[in-house]
C-alpha cells in the first residue's frame, strides 16, 4: 500500500479510537449540534414556506393594459403577442369588453346595477403578468416605461404600492433568515467547539504521548477534526429526522392555525437537496467547531 | 608503441580524518524554572555513537530535566545543545517532532496510552513514522518477545503490572530503532533480575550504534555494568569516565 494510504488508513483508525473514547462528550456533542440545526430548521421551514407564499401572492401581480376603444378583435390580438415578446413579461392574457363586463357583473354580485346601463362602458384590456425576477417595484417600472406608448394601448395600470410591500415583506423575511442564521450558527459552532475542546482536554494525555512520540501536528489534529465532521453529521442527521416528525405530527393538528399565514397552500417539509444541505451544515459545523478548539490548544 | 600509463592504486585515507559528531552535546547549558534558581548550571558533556552512559544523583538532582532538554520537551536558559545535529535552543516548533522520531524515551511514569493495547502502544512509535501496517506489526510483536510481553499484546495495559507496564514503555521507546535513547528510571518499578533484561535489551541497543542515557537511583547497576557514570549534584555535573563511583 502506498505510504500516503496508509497514512490516512492510521488516520482513520486513529479517528475511530478518538470517537469510541469520545464517549459522553462526544455524545452530546451530537445533541448539541442537533439542537442547534433543529432551531435553525425549523426557522428555515418557516422561510420556505413564507417565501413559497409570497411567490404565490408574486405570480397574481399583473399589469393591467387598457386598449384603446375601436380596435379590432385582431389587432388586439396582434399587440398581446407584440407584448409578450417584451423582455420581463411571463405571460399575456387579452381580456375583451365583452368579459371585462361579465366579470364585472360577477364581481357587482348581480345583474341588477348594471340593467340600467347603455352599452359597455368598461375597456377591452391585457392582463400582464411578470416574471418572477422583474416583481419589484423597480422591476415593474422598467417593464412599465417598456410598455408605455405602444400604439393601442391608452393607460397602464398596477399595483405599485402592493408590489412595494410585498418586496419589503420578502427581504425582511430573508435578512431577519439569515440574521438568525447567522446568530444560531455562531452560537452552535462556540458550543461545539467548546464541547468539542473538553473532549480534547479529557484525551489531552493521548495528545502528549503522540507529541512525545514526535507525532506531527496533522497527525495529532487529523483525528479531532474528522471526529467534528462525523459527530456533526451526525447531528444533523438526527436534527433532519427530528424535524420531519415534527412536521408530521405537528403540522396536522396546527393546519387550521396555519392556514392564516399560507392560505391554501399545503405546509411542505424540506426536499432532499436542503436535507443533503442540513447535514452538510451540520457536519460543517462539526468541523468548524473542532478547528476552533483546536487553534487555541498547544497540539 | 606507447603504453597508458599505468594507474595507481589511490592512497589510503588517513584514519579519523572527519571524527563523526556525537549525537549528544551540550556546552555551558543552564536550565533556570525561576529567577535565582537553578535546576542545571553550566553543564557540558558529549555522548558519542553507540556509548551508554548512567546519568545519576539524588532526586531533584536534575536528572529529568537534563532528559527533558534533550528531547526538546524544555529549552535551556543558557547554553547550547546538539542533538543528531539540531540545536535545541534554535528548534523551530514544527522540527520537535522529527527530532522526537529519532530519539526513544522511557518515562518515569510510562504515559502509555489507557485505551490502547500493548501493541498499539508500542506501534505508535512506528506508526508517526508512516511504517506499513504489516511491517509494524512484525517489528511489535519482535519487540515485544524481547521483553517477554508477547503473549499479553492485546491487553490494555491497566491489565498490567508496574513492571509490565514499564516494559511496554521500553518497548515502545527501543522500537523505532532511535539514534538516542533516554530512559528516566526505567528500572525503578522493576525487580532485580528484570532490571538486568532490560538494561542488557540497552546494552544491546547500544551495541547497534544507539546513544543511551539511563537515569537511575540503583547503584548496583552502576557497579555492575561499570559504564560512565554523569553524576548530578544540585544542578552541577560530575563526569566520570567509569563506573564505580559509591554511594553518594
Amino acid at each position: 500500500m502506498n505510504r500516503r494510504l496508509e497514512m490516512a488508513a492510521l488516520l482513520a483508525e486513529s479517528s475511530w479510537h478518538g470517537l469510541r473514547a469520545a464517549g459522553l462528550a462526544g455524545g452530546i456533542a451530537v445533541a448539541t449540534i442537533a439542537t442547534a440545526l433543529f432551531m435553525l430548521g425549523a426557522f428555515a421551514l418557516v422561510v420556505v414556506n413564507m417565501e413559497g407564499l409570497l411567490d404565490d401572492f408574486g405570480r397574481e401581480l399583473q399589469i393591467t393594459a387598457y386598449l384603446e376603444e375601436g380596435l379590432t378583435e385582431a389587432e388586439a390580438e396582434a399587440l398581446a403577442q407584440g407584448v409578450g415578446t417584451v423582455e420581463g413579461v411571463e405571460a399575456v392574457a387579452y381580456v375583451s369588453k365583452a368579459e371585462a363586463l361579465e366579470r364585472f357583473r360577477e364581481m357587482a354580485g348581480g345583474a341588477a346595477l348594471l340593467d340600467g346601463l347603455e352599452g359597455n362602458p368598461l375597456p377591452a384590456s391585457l392582463s400582464i403578468s411578470l416574471r418572477p425576477e422583474r416583481r419589484t417595484p423597480e422591476g415593474l417600472v422598467i417593464l412599465q416605461a417598456s410598455l408605455d406608448g405602444l400604439p393601442g394601448i391608452e393607460e397602464l395600470a398596477h399595483g405599485q404600492e402592493w408590489v412595494e410591500g410585498y418586496a419589503r415583506l420578502a427581504a425582511l423575511l430573508r435578512v431577519a433568515g439569515y440574521a438568525l442564521g447567522v446568530v444560531l450558527s455562531l452560537a452552535a459552532l462556540l458550543i461545539v467547539a467548546n464541547t468539542i475542546r473538553l473532549g480534547l482536554f479529557a484525551r489531552s494525555d493521548e495528545v502528549e504521548i503522540f507529541e512525545l512520540v514526535g507525532a506531527s501536528r496533522l497527525f495529532v489534529r487529523t483525528p479531532f477534526l474528522v471526529e467534528g465532521f462525523i459527530q456533526g453529521a451526525l447531528g444533523g442527521a438526527i436534527a433532519a429526522l427530528l424535524l420531519a416528525l415534527a412536521f408530521g405530527l405537528l403540522v396536522p393538528e396546527l393546519r387550521y392555525g396555519l392556514s392564516f399565514f399560507l392560505g391554501n397552500a399545503a405546509p411542505r417539509f424540506f426536499d432532499f437537496g436542503e436535507l443533503v444541505r442540513l447535514v452538510g451544515g451540520g457536519a460543517g459545523l462539526g468541523l468548524g467547531g473542532a478547528g476552533l478548539a483546536l487553534l487555541g490548544s498547544r497540539g | 608503441m606507447a603504453l597508458k600509463p599505468k594507474l595507481e592504486a589511490p592512497a589510503p585515507l588517513p584514519p579519523d580524518v572527519k571524527r563523526p559528531e556525537a549525537p549528544v552535546r551540550m556546552y555551558g547549558v543552564s536550565k533556570s524554572y525561576m529567577p535565582g534558581s537553578w535546576a542545571l548550571r553550566n553543564v557540558s558533556l558529549e555522548i558519542g555513537r553507540g556509548e551508554f552512559v548512567f546519568l545519576t544523583g539524588a532526586s531533584g538532582a536534575g536528572k529529568t530535566t537534563l532528559l527533558k532538554l534533550l528531547f526538546a520537551a524544555e529549552q535551556p536558559t543558557e547554553g547550547q545543545i546538539l542533538v543528531l545535529g539540531r540545536n535545541i535552543a534554535r528548534l523551530k516548533g514544527r522540527a520537535v517532532p522529527a527530532l522526537r522520531r529519532q530519539v526513544g524515551v522511557v518515562f518515569q511514569d510510562f504515559k502509555l496510552l489507557n485505551r490502547r493495547s500493548v501493541e498499539e502502544n508500542v506501534g505508535v512509535s512506528l506508526d508517526v513514522l508512516g511504517s506499513p501496517r504489516r511491517r509494524t506489526r512484525s517489528r511489535v510483536f519482535n519487540m515485544l518477545r524481547q521483553v517477554g510481553l508477547h503473549e499479553r499484546r492485546a491487553a490494555p495495559p491497566r491489565a498490567l503490572s508496574g513492571g509490565e507496564q514499564q516494559r511496554v514503555a521500553i518497548a515502545r521507546a527501543l522500537v523505532g530503532e532511535p539514534e538516542v535513547l533516554l530512559a528516566d528510571e526505567p528500572t525503578g518499578n522493576l525487580d532485580p533480575e528484570l532490571s538486568v533484561e532490560i538494561i542488557e535489551l540497552m546494552l544491546a541497543a547500544a551495541d547497534r550504534g544507539t546513544a543511551v542515557i539511563v537515569a537511575t537511583h540503583d547503584h548496583s547497576l552502576l557497579e555492575r555494568y561499570g559504564k560512565r557514570v554523569l553524576r548530578l549534584e544540585g544542578g552541577n555535573l560530575i563526569d566520570t569516565r567509569a563506573g564505580g563511583l559509591g554511594a553518594p
